[in-house]
């Protein structure tokens, strides 16, 4: 049996981090069999490189960011996965949880290879309970399903990433996925009221549970959202429900220029008094682009940017009302024009501009940054504006769009189609660091919902104060002390 | 010149669950939308109005809530609409259907051109077009995929046919049913959309058209479903592969007896 030959002490990870001196160890046959014990022999993914392929990247398109596991394990219980951390543990072997692999940070990459524990097998919704608006899921439970599962008793999931069709619930609570509706419904971790968990030693911790409100005790539960598969593995996640809005619009607003549109986004809510389900911004570039790409027939030509609001409430009149409220305020503020949507077909139409941005610039180059910033909402005007002068300075696209009504705007940096490779790679770097620099500087900070993973850790003392940093090392040193679950992630021990 | 567009309210298309036992579509729950091509005449009609002036009318036989329909084509730009129900109509099949849009365009009168959609995304059948031509003894285009022109007395239109385009030239009034090509559909706006809100939508039912009540309805319906079945996918698939530079000439070679064999080159 060959395992990847292991590194010698003080190897560098992918990512250019130095592993810490014989940090851990080879993964034996042995260990392997016992894994395979535990688990099951087909469940255990293990010397074929084929089929290991896939779980050494998420969803960030570089290949600088993977790295090859060692192996891949598919426990179906909470006990198997506490018997692969306690195996790990003894045998100083990383483990690196992983969902559906959708994420945008490098948080499920096995970056110091060992074993990537898969969570596709614990897939089971184990109760609805309409009495108290809860479902209590199994990590590897695709989102939407949960949504298909609790509509019947007029309820929804109000936790919205935009991969609601692949990811899984257990990727989203680690890594506090926002997505399109947090303006409104907040993000991820606003919903989890209990957890069940594996830590890194193998012990089993319930925290929380049916509960909206419980101050017993430090609130773990919110440490673990968003740790990025750091602190420990879910097993079973309690997640609070909302009632099911029976009617929703969508409005795509045109604008004259990119001030203008910004500029009304915080008066939708302030002026106009609605708080939108969703408020997307794209910028000139974007929108042609996208537009361009979907031989869209609206007349883009003269936008400098565009707005999509969306609203929702418990009948058509309620929301009606709102939307009309959105429409106006913007006309008034000299929209060209809003287009409304109560459809599938004209919803669709609206949202596929916006969903089609990445993929009309992927055609422009397949070689750009993707980034996750978050600002204060009012700041966005000026993130904008660095942005343009980012740009001119440098000779670089910098689209920009994203979820404005929360600050959070998706960033890309296009590499020009007519530079040799090197040249991008000497620029982006420096770019970044004055993209950075500005977001610090306007109080925002270096990701809003993708998560730090290996890809934005060297950034991060950036935006957290040596304190702040320290005491984050300090709590992943007291849950595991080994430093085996995800290690590389978010910081260096 | 006065345009008229029978719309059909249908099932979203994407949201459909079949039923297994009976062949049939699940139509509870499921959001009813515009037939998406008939969005294509409710744009062409819009234009054409635009370019000569008069009126787009919207019609729509239907339940009462395909008034829906007519105010979200209404919000398009259509300046009026007119909903068509009855219970004397429930089960029509696509000749009575005809028979009663006819009878409501005769009502409506002075029809400059009428434009329907290709066909329907449920029924699939595309005769309703047609029919309201035959009921009104009007000329009809069909597949239109321009209007290249329109006055008061001719029509002249290119058409989608299998090997090209046709160009026709009718008398007018005439009625035409479009396709894709003819003009991509604007999107509804807030000022349309209020507009829609406001206007009156009559609904004539059987009583206010001049109509033979044997004609209306299931009992009006010669069309009788007798089995509802999936179609058998006849066509075969035949693969030759080539997999490097010394497999490319056989590979060739054997694709082009194939297609000799069959008389196709």
């Amino acid at each position: 049996m060959s395992t990847t030959p292991r590194e010698q002490p003080g190897r560098r990870a992918k990512d250019g981090s130095a592993a810490p001196a014989g940090q851990y160890n080879a993964l034996t046959p042995d260990i392997v069999r016992q894994l395979q014990e535990i688990v099951g022999q087909r469940y255990v993914i293990h010397g074929d490189a084929e089929k290991l392929q896939p779980y050494s990247h998420d969803e960030v398109p570089d290949p600088e960011y993977a790295h090859m596991p060692d192996c891949v394990v598919r426990p179906e219980s909470t006990e198997q996965i506490a018997a692969i951390m306690a195996l790990a543990t003894r045998h100083r072997i990383p483990v690196t949880p992983r969902g559906a692999g959708s994420g945008l940070s490098g948080g499920a990459v096995p970056i110091y290879g060992g074993i990537v524990l898969l969570c596709d097998r614990m897939n089971r919704i184990i109760e609805v309970d309409p009495q108290n608006m809860v479902v209590v899921a199994q990590p590897g439970v695709v989102t939407n399903e949960i949504n298909d599962a609790v509509r019947e008793h007029g309820l929804f999931y109000a936790g919205y990433p935009m991969s609601v069709e692949t990811c899984y619930v257990g990727g989203n609570v680690a890594e506090n996925a926002g997505g399109g509706k947090a303006v409104k419904y907040g993000v991820t971790g606003r919903y989890v009221l209990g957890l069940e968990l594996v830590t890194p030693k193998g012990e089993i911790v319930r925290l929380g549970g049916k509960l909206v409100k419980n101050v017993t005790g430090y609130d773990l539960i919110q440490l673990m959202v968003g740790s990025e598969g750091t602190l420990g593995v879910f097993t079973e996640i309690t997640l609070k429900l909302m009632p099911l809005p029976k009617a929703s619009v969508d409005l795509l607003v045109l604008f004259g220029t990119a001030e203008e549109a910004i500029e009304s986004v915080p008066a939708i809510m302030t002026t106009a008094g609605v708080i939108p389900t969703s408020l997307e911004f794209m910028d000139r570039t974007s929108v042609q682009a996208a537009c361009e790409y979907l031989n869209e027939s609206i007349p883009y030509q003269q936008a400098g940017a565009m707005l999509i609001a969306s609203v929702d409430g418990p009948d058509e009149e309620h929301v009606r009302q709102d939307y009309e409220a959105i429409g106006e305020l913007c006309l008034q503020r000299g929209a060209m024009e809003v287009y409304v949507a109560d459809n599938f077909t004209t919803s669709e139409r609206i949202w596929s501009v916006r969903r089609n941005i990445p993929e009309a610039f992927a055609i422009v180059s397949p070689h750009q940054a993707n980034e996750d910033l978050v600002v204060p909402t009012a700041a966005i005007p000026k993130l904008l504006e660095a942005m343009l002068k980012l740009s001119e300075k440098y000779g670089v696209t910098i689209p920009s769009y994203g979820h404005a009504g929360d600050g959070n705007l998706h960033t890309r940096i296009i590499k020009n189609p007519d530079w040799p490779l090197d040249k991008w790679r000497k620029t982006l770097p420096l770019v970044l660091e004055e993209l950075y620099h500005a977001t610090a500087e306007l109080g925002g900070r270096i990701s809003g919902e993708h998560g730090v993973g290996h890809k934005r850790k060297p950034y991060l003392s950036m935006f957290l104060s040596k304190q702040a940093l320290e005491m984050m090392r300090a709590i992943k040193r007291a849950i595991d002390p080994q430093n085996i679950l995800n290690p590389g992630k978010i910081l260096d021990s | 010149m006065r345009f008229i567009v029978p719309i059909k309210q249908v099932p979203e298309t994407n949201a459909v669950r079949m039923d297994e036992e009976t062949g049939t579509m699940v139509r509870e729950g499921v959001e009813s939308i515009i037939n998406p091509l008939d969005l294509y005449a409710i744009e062409i009609a819009i234009r054409l109005r635009e370019q000569h002036g008069g009126e787009v009318i919207s019609i729509s036989m239907g339940p009462a809530n395909a008034e829906k329909a007519i105010r979200e084509a209404i919000a398009m730009g259509c300046d009026s609409g007119v909903l068509i129900t009855d219970k004397a109509f429930a089960g029509s099949d696509t000749w009575a259907t005809s028979y009663v849009l006819a009878a409501a365009i005769r009502r409506i009168g002075d029809p400059g051109l009428i434009i329907c959609g290709e066909r329907a995304t449920d029924g699939d059948t595309g005769q309703v077009g047609p029919g309201i031509a035959s009921f009104l003894d009007l000329p009809l285009a069909t597949y239109v995929g321009k209007v290249e022109h329109v006055d008061n007395d001719v029509c002249r239109v290119r058409r989608l046919i299998e090997s090209g385009y046709e160009v026709l030239e009718t008398d007018m009034p005439a009625v035409l049913t479009v396709v894709k090509e003819v003009a991509d559909p604007r999107l509804p706006t807030l000022r349309g959309k209020q507009k829609a809100r406001k206007v009156e939508v009559p609904a004539w039912g059987a009583d206010d058209l001049d109509t033979d009540p044997n004609r209306l309805g299931l009992k009006g319906s010669p069309t009788r479903v007798v089995k509802i079945f999936r179609p058998q996918v006849t066509r075969q698939c035949r693969k030759v592969t080539a997999v490097d530079e010394e497999s490319i000439g056989p590979a060739v070679d054997e694709l082009v007896e194939f297609l000799r064999q069959r008389e196709l080159i």
